[in-house]
């Protein structure tokens, strides 16, 4: 394997190439780095001694000595420096190639020519300048410790200040005639001491000339200027400001008269004032309620009554047992005031925003007709009577919803059955057990969306023209009956 | 047979191939160079260029310069897949007896001349595969080897889109090499004038033989790769890829698929014929970086982006060499390690 001893010849003297390269390169950023710390012996050569500079120049070898050992002692991959070799040599992966295969035990019957190849270019070749030079950037800065290093071994030592720091300690007898001797270059202390109280008189002397005491005004002394106005004999009364503050920190406290900014006012009055009784009365016994909560919320409905309510009495009532200390019958009387509002505000919302004014003539005029079905409120018709198909008075079992209308020849609603009670939404005609729901929709939305429905349908099922025509002609002639 | 014989032989073997189509082919130097390279790394090769560069010129030229059997389809859009690979037909022996015999199809050559293969359905592009992949054939669930060696050269047109089929990416996966003919320089276009416009035509000498071919895939397979330059081949692969966190700009803002391992086994095969070629036993860098292009070019799938910015996917690969070899060469500086 005489081949093989020339490749690893190669690669050796690579290697050698490198850690030379590599001790230059770190030791010169040794002698840097060593340079910079040699000035601190200069520095302190006044403590040193004469010794300073070989001392720093000693500093200063021993960086670059142990930078140029690192760079020896590196350690150096083969591949990689077979890699360096094959592009400085231009040999195209050979070397890396070889050196990798040489050693395995599949190798190819082409690696031992791919080595006899390698082998043969080698001789050739000049090994010596495979790494070529490389300068640290530390290099461009050496200059400036080296100067340094010069300029402080000649010039004198440096002086350094003498003292000690001062001793906090409040015993006098401790202090040592040096010590004392010591305390004199500190003496400005004193001093300053004594200026103080100076600066203190001079102020309260200021101050009482701007409060209108006698004394001669100085020149440039501002005090003067308010001595004969009426804010110069008045002094800044601070307490009478805690006072205010105080009286505003008592209302603070008083969170009953606070606004409940967390009541939501777009709501019913009922509602309003349902929550609050829930509030007040959240699991609690009778004898267990605030009377004075009770008593704010009985004025609160009684306020709301004078606007139309017929709650007055109830509350009356309340306020008596109040008075007389039985809560229970207070409660009793809130409630009946509640069911009387609550009553109202149903009243309000019992469909008569549906219908038009004309309208609600019209139905009391059919109210009227059918004999009357009781009060204004209850006007409407009765479950299972009216017109609607196979109920009531109407012998027609499909109903006439458009003869209904005839006489309106406005949209103002279909005229249904409002019924008794809460009503959330609106119902649909149905047919069946839903007939007893009344209809409460747009007769012209429930035209126009049948008539829409119609035409989807049209388009998209395969409908026969015989009966797409039927179908037409029966909504033109709803259309021709509105 | 020395190896140092062998290698030898492949070498001219290699060069009087190549000059007996330069006879014919003027110019195309490097697209003649990659197909010999396809034929001897075992893979096929796609050829891509406008009508009239002379693509299947080439190929014709390369199977008359090879003692092996030479088929072409012309891809049209009604070609069956029964029309490739052959079919069963009913034979009457001397007693009368009727029997199925499978008829051979056009691809039972060793060199197949594909031509314009994107006119075909995929359904009969489809038909390709399984010869161009496992060597064979299957018809009414009977396996029928292909000859060896069995080297498929496409060509496609890239214009004239319309009533073509676009090669799916699997199916271009399976080419090792996609070559672009490009249109001649000058001197070359007077060159071809010559050569084809004279009474006499030019002879293509017949210089290498199938089992001959087979020993020189053989042969180029011992050739030696050294880590390093294995490691860049897929370095280079990892750097088509978008979602690599090493990848370079242009893969990530350009690319929506990147090459397959596939593509790492053409680089290294390529880089090995290559460098036998040259009479080098071993795989270099610059090797990888010669067969890139070749290599890569139909397995990087760009995105919408790519697309409307018209990206050259070669340029794009020339930025992921960059960005490979830089991935390779870090934290491996021998000096300061």
């Amino acid at each position: 394997m005489a081949d093989a001893d020339v490749l690893e010849r190669l690669v050796a003297q690579v290697g050698w190439q490198i850690r030379r390269r590599r001790a230059e390169f770190y030791g010169l950023r040794g002698l840097f780095y060593g340079a910079i710390v040699g000035l601190v012996p200069l520095l302190l050569k006044s403590a040193v001694g004469p010794a300073a500079p070989l001392i720093a120049l000693g500093v200063a070898l021993l960086g670059a000595a142990a930078g140029a050992l690192r760079g020896l002692t590196l350690p150096i991959p083969a591949a990689d420096a077979a890699r360096l070799a094959d592009r400085t040599f231009g040999l195209q992966d050979r070397v890396a190639t070889a050196l990798e295969w040489g050693s395995r035990p599949d190798r190819s019957p082409l690696v031992d020519l791919l080595v006899a190849d390698l082998t043969a270019r080698l001789q050739d070749l000049d090994g010596r300048g495979v790494v070529r030079r490389r300068w640290p950037r530390e290099l461009r800065l050496l200059l400036l410790p080296a100067v340094l290093m010069v300029l402080l071994a000649l010039a004198p030592p440096i002086p350094f200040p003498a003292g000690r720091l001062p001793v906090f300690s409040s015993s006098d007898d401790a202090e040592t005639p040096e010590e004392r001797g010591a305390k004199v270059l500190t003496d400005e202390r004193p001093k300053a001491a004594k200026r103080a109280p100076l600066q203190h008189a001079e102020m309260e002397r200021n101050l009482s000339a701007r409060g209108g005491a006698t004394g001669g005004s100085q020149p440039g002394d501002l005090a003067a200027l308010f001595k004969d106005t009426a804010l110069a004999a008045q002094r800044p009364d601070f307490q009478s400001f805690l006072k205010k503050g105080d009286e505003r920190l008592r209302m603070l406290e008083q969170v009953d008269r606070l606004p409940d900014l967390k009541r939501d006012f777009t709501q019913s009055q009922y509602k309003m004032i349902f929550q609050r009784r829930k509030e007040l009365f959240g699991g609690l016994r009778p004898d267990q309620i605030s009377p004075q909560k009770l008593r704010e919320l009985l004025e609160e409905m009684q306020r709301m009554g004078r606007k139309g309510g017929d709650w007055g009495g109830d509350i009356g009532e309340g306020m008596e047992g109040l008075e007389s200390g039985q809560t229970d019958r207070a409660m009793e009387a809130m409630e009946r005031a509640l069911s009387k509002m609550r009553a109202m505000e149903e009243r309000g919302r019992d469909g008569r925003g549906l219908r038009g004014g004309r309208e609600e003539g019209r139905r009391g005029g059919r109210g009227a007709d059918r004999g009357g079905s009781g009060s204004d409120m209850d006007a409407d018709f009765g479950e299972g009577e009216g017109l609607l198909p196979g109920k009531g008075r109407n012998p027609n079992p499909k109903g006439d919803p458009t003869e209904r209308l005839r006489g309106n020849p406005f949209d103002a609603g279909v005229e249904g059955e409002a019924r008794s009670g809460r009503k959330e939404g609106y119902d649909t005609n149905l047919l069946g057990k839903g007939t007893n729901v009344p209809s409460r929709l747009q007769y012209m939305g429930v035209f126009g969306q049948y008539r829409k429905m119609m035409e989807e349908a049209m388009a998209r099922e395969q409908v026969p023209r015989d009966y797409q025509s039927q179908v037409k002609e029966y909504f033109e002639s709803l259309e021709e009956r509105r | 047979m020395t190896n140092a014989e062998r290698v030898q032989e492949f070498v001219e073997a290699f060069g009087s191939l190549k000059g007996e189509v330069g006879k014919v082919i003027v110019g195309y130097e490097e697209v003649v160079t990659d197909v010999l390279v396809g034929l001897f790394a075992g893979g096929h090769v796609l050829l891509e260029g406008v009508p009239g560069l002379g693509k299947t010129l080439l190929v014709k030229t390369l199977a008359a310069g090879l003692e092996l059997s030479f088929s072409r389809i012309q891809f049209t859009p009604d070609l069956m897949p029964a029309d490739i690979i052959g079919t069963n037909i009913i034979l009457e022996d001397p007693e009368g007896r009727r029997h199925f015999q499978f008829q051979k199809g056009p691809i039972f050559g060793h060199i197949l001349l594909s031509d314009e293969v994107n006119r075909a359905t995929p359904k009969t592009q489809s038909a390709l595969l399984e010869g161009m992949q496992e060597g064979s054939v299957t018809v009414s669930g009977i396996s029928h080897p292909l000859p060896s060696p069995f080297f498929v050269l496409a060509t496609q047109n890239p214009i004239e889109m319309e009533g073509t089929y676009p090669l799916p990416e699997a199916q271009l996966d399976r080419f090792l090499f996609k070559l672009r003919v490009t249109y001649p320089a000058l001197e070359e276009l007077n060159e071809i004038i010559d050569r084809t416009t004279r009474a006499r035509e030019t002879e293509v000498r017949r210089v290498m033989t199938g089992p001959e071919v087979l020993r020189f895939r053989e042969l180029v397979r011992e050739v030696p790769i050294a880590a390093h330059v294995r490691e860049l081949a897929s370095f280079i692969v990892m750097a088509t890829h978008p979602q690599w966190e090493h990848a370079p700009e242009v893969t990530r803002r350009f690319v929506r698929y990147g090459s397959s391992p596939r593509g790492a086994q053409a680089l290294v095969l390529g880089g090995k014929v290559r460098a036998l070629a040259q009479g080098r036993y071993n795989v270099s860098v610059e090797d990888l970086k010669g067969v890139a292009r070749a290599a890569l070019r139909h397995r990087i799938i760009l995105n919408f982006e790519g697309e409307a910015e018209g990206v050259d996917v070669d340029s794009l690969i020339g930025d992921v060499l960059e960005r490979a070899e830089a991935m390779s060469r870090k934290g491996k500086e021998v000096f300061l390690r």
